[in-house]
């Protein structure tokens, strides 16, 4: 006599289909609501695709007439992007030292680094920009201390983070040899952390290069300025020649940045 | 000479791992600290510069008492004392001459640990230790480049140039093939009698132990229960020292065993 | 032999000439940018004090006109959930054709060349962009975030399937899948988790964004922010600031909550 056993197979259990239906639905609704309830003329959606071929035939070809101010103004952009990247870099060393765990001198100093570095990282550089040119009035200067800001909390806190990844043992060996908190620091902190210092200033260089193109749109210098004068102008060949020139920033910039980053590592 | 007079040392309110513990070493002697683990022979070690801070009890190194000493004194105390790890603790990056002159960052000034110029003296001792330990041709190569033999021996000329007046090492050769840990041992053996140095060495080992040390010490649940010559340690006391412990657990074979 | 006393570190950079060539070009561009950077230093003298006027205007925020803040926060919320969606949507094909392992070669180049494109420009320019091309407002913000997610979620979501376990799709082959069913069982699993990962990611990274290109025209807290500024408003423009903060570290600690319960 032969006994037929009936298997079934769900690729979920009924509770974990709910909880799947439920999460797709929250989703769904939270993007309807977001559709439904935008202020967006509709109309103008629709119009989108034709309005952008038409801006990009108006751009074509990139007029290179103004070129020489360009090349200034992006020389300008790259030593803001530099300049503030290195201030920040020497700046975030001793606000990376306090925020890490393990080589905090107390509490209140750890509260004081995360304080610094999450103000930093929440407000973006625009931001920081918009306020710098209120303070220092429209200027470089302005976008040097935005980018400046910006970049401290970046830099402090993955270097807090590789600064608490350390090996400890290098560390218990110095200060059993009675070196001062200084040089167990030079001797035992410093080189562990080297590598990772110089891929994060690298990054955060090459970030900055991208951040301190748009500066001169707020008034803080640099190339952001020649392309707002254009926009204002309606004059699109020279528009897209300036985006041009700052696409070949960016990626000459990304070239120099993963080359010094296999030269070191 | 290292005396060390009821020292305790627990961790909250459990039972403490050190128990009224009462040690003293004279002179030039190679001496073993036995015993299973757990027996806090790495507690008792760390006491002694207070890597650990002990709870109750004197530990006294040529009439200094380490315990009363406010950070400042402890660092330049510190200074006496030599220290050999289990893994090394080099500074894996820095090369081997830069972790040996670590071992004088107590003395050097910041300026000169800095910019690396160490005084002509110290590369001069860091070089006659380093062709006594056989390792002078590594000087310029990174620490993390050298085998674990040469990087336990960096660590022993680390320690040597602090000219500290007691070497300890825990657990030196744990980390090693037998054939470089008898290297390690014999040259620990070689340097406390030429430099007239007191070592107080933590090994699970305890063929090498006897093989090599002038004196055993055997612990046992944060006590000591056997403080004698190796001659005098037989199958009993091995028994008593790690009670409960499986034979097969106990080391006690070597490459000469 | 004569016992050595002298020693010195070896040098990073071994060849002199090199060495001495790098410390005299970063000296001279190091001097030679500061002492040629076009900098008004009356100007920027002068904004200490003006640095303590707006600060003291600045404080106690004012929150008077919390209905125009929660309004341009909820804009901004927006943007950046329809962003995202969109973003994703768009990005899963495009990753799939600039995956090296999967694509030919023409497909995989334009792959690769579309997201370059995307994070090359700031999201601020290509919002200008979007604001001359399709007005002021939301959209050109959520076309910009668009672009901005792209750019970001389809390079990391191409480099997962490059690094997939290819043993999976060789035994769908062998079994005669279509090309869809084997990327639904081979493939989708395994890049799954990165996918979810990702979308949460961006969705904390377009609500930062989104309070940006505000200032350009693009719709969200942004265009607040810059009104408030540029009318003098400190006080406003701290209550912004605050907000904007608030919902980014709030954003931050839940999407990391998240990612985490799911590793």
């Amino acid at each position: 006599m032969t006994q037929t056993l009936t298997h079934e197979w769900a690729r979920f259990t009924p509770v974990q289909r709910m909880k799947r239906y439920v999460a797709l639905l929250a989703v769904t609704l939270i993007v309807v609501w977001a559709l439904g309830s935008i202020d967006v003329i509709w109309e103008w959606v629709w119009d989108a695709p034709i309005q952008l071929v038409d801006l990009f035939a108006r751009m074509v070809p990139p007029d290179p007439t103004n070129l020489p101010s360009i090349l200034e103004a992006t020389w300008q952009t790259i030593n803001i992007a530099t300049i503030a990247t290195m201030i920040a870099v020497v700046l975030s060393l001793p606000v990376a030292y306090i925020s890490a765990q393990n080589t905090t001198p107390n509490v209140v100093c750890l509260w004081i680094g995360r304080f610094i570095l999450v103000s930093s990282r929440s407000v973006n550089t625009i931001i920081w920009a918009l306020l710098f040119v209120a303070i220092f009035g429209p200027g470089i200067i302005a976008g040097i201390i935005a980018i400046m800001f910006r970049s401290i909390g970046f830099l402090g806190k993955l270097l807090g983070e590789a600064i608490e990844e350390i090996d400890h043992a290098p560390v218990e060996a110095l200060e059993a040899c009675g070196a001062s908190r200084f040089k167990v620091v030079i001797y035992g902190i410093v080189p562990q952390v080297m590598p990772a210092f110089f891929a994060i200033s690298i990054l955060r260089w090459d970030i900055n290069l991208r951040e301190s193109t748009v500066l001169g749109l707020v008034g803080a210098g640099g190339i952001g300025i020649i392309l707002q004068g254009a926009i204002d102008t309606f004059q699109w060949q020279e528009v897209s020649m300036v985006l041009l020139t700052i696409l070949t920033l960016v990626i000459a910039g990304e070239v120099i940045s993963s080359a010094l980053r296999k030269k070191l590592l | 000479m290292l005396e060390i007079k009821n020292l305790v040392k627990s961790y909250g309110k459990g039972t403490p791992v050190l128990k009224d513990l009462n040690l003293s070493v004279q002179g030039e002697q190679l001496m073993s600290i036995i015993g299973s683990s757990g027996a806090g022979k790495s507690t008792l070690l760390r006491c002694v510069n207070r890597l650990v801070e002990p709870t109750s009890g004197s530990i006294t190194l040529n009439g200094t008492d380490f315990t009363t000493l406010g950070a400042k004194e402890l660092r330049k105390a510190r200074r006496r004392i030599g220290m050999v790890f289990q893994s090394f603790n080099l500074v894996d990056r820095l090369s081997v001459m830069e972790n040996v002159q670590s071992g004088r960052l107590g003395y050097i000034s910041t300026w000169a640990a800095v910019t690396r110029r160490y005084p002509s003296e110290d590369i001069e001792r860091a070089f006659e230790l380093m062709e006594r330990v056989g390792i002078a041709q590594y000087a310029d190569k990174r620490a993390d480049e050298l085998s674990g033999g040469e990087r336990q021996r960096v660590g022993v000329v680390r320690a040597l140039m602090q000219r500290p007046e007691i070497l300890l090492a825990d657990e030196p050769t744990a980390s090693l093939d037998p054939k470089t840990s008898e290297q390690i041992m014999s040259l620990l053996r070689d340097l406390a009698r030429e430099l007239n140095l007191p070592v107080i060495i933590n090994i699970h080992n305890v063929t090498e132990a006897k093989e090599y040390s002038d004196r055993i010490v055997g612990m046992r649940y944060g006590r000591i229960i056997f403080d004698d010559k190796p001659a005098a340690l037989a199958a009993a006391q091995m028994d008593e020292i790690y009670a409960g412990t499986p034979s097969e657990d106990r080391q006690e074979m070597g490459a000469i065993a | 032999m004569t016992a050595q006393t002298v020693w010195r570190k070896p040098p990073f950079i071994k060849s002199p000439a090199v060495r001495w060539v790098v410390y005299i070009a970063v000296a001279v561009y190091v001097i030679g940018t500061i002492a040629t950077l076009p900098i008004d230093w009356e100007r920027t003298a002068e904004g200490l004090t003006r640095a303590q006027r707006i600060f003291s205007g600045a404080f106690p925020p004012s929150f008077e006109r919390s209905g125009l803040l929660i309004s341009g926060f909820m804009e901004s919320l927006k943007i950046a959930i329809l962003a995202t969606t969109l973003g994703m949507i768009l990005s899963v094909p495009l990753a799939f054709m600039a995956a090296r392992n999967i694509s030919p070669k023409p497909v995989y180049l334009f792959g690769r060349g579309t997201f370059i494109l995307a994070r090359s420009f700031h999201p601020v320019i290509v919002a200008i962009i979007f604001v001359k091309a399709v007005g002021f407002g939301p959209l050109a913000g959520a076309l910009t975030l668009t672009v901005y997610s792209i750019g970001f979620v389809a390079k990391l979501l191409a480099e997962r399937i490059e690094e997939i376990d290819f043993g999976q799709v060789e035994a769908m082959r062998s079994v005669g899948a279509s090309f869809f069913s084997t990327m639904i069982y081979a493939i989708l699993p395994q890049i799954m988790p990165r996918l979810v990962g990702l979308g949460i990611y961006q969705l904390d990274s377009n609500l930062r964004a989104s309070a940006v290109v505000g200032i350009v025209g693009a719709g969200g807290i942004g265009a607040t922010l810059a009104n408030a500024f540029g009318r003098y408003d400190y006080d406003f423009a701290l209550a912004i600031t605050m907000v904007i903060v608030g919902a980014i570290l709030i954003s931050e600690a839940v999407s990391g909550m998240i990612r985490k319960r799911m590793t």
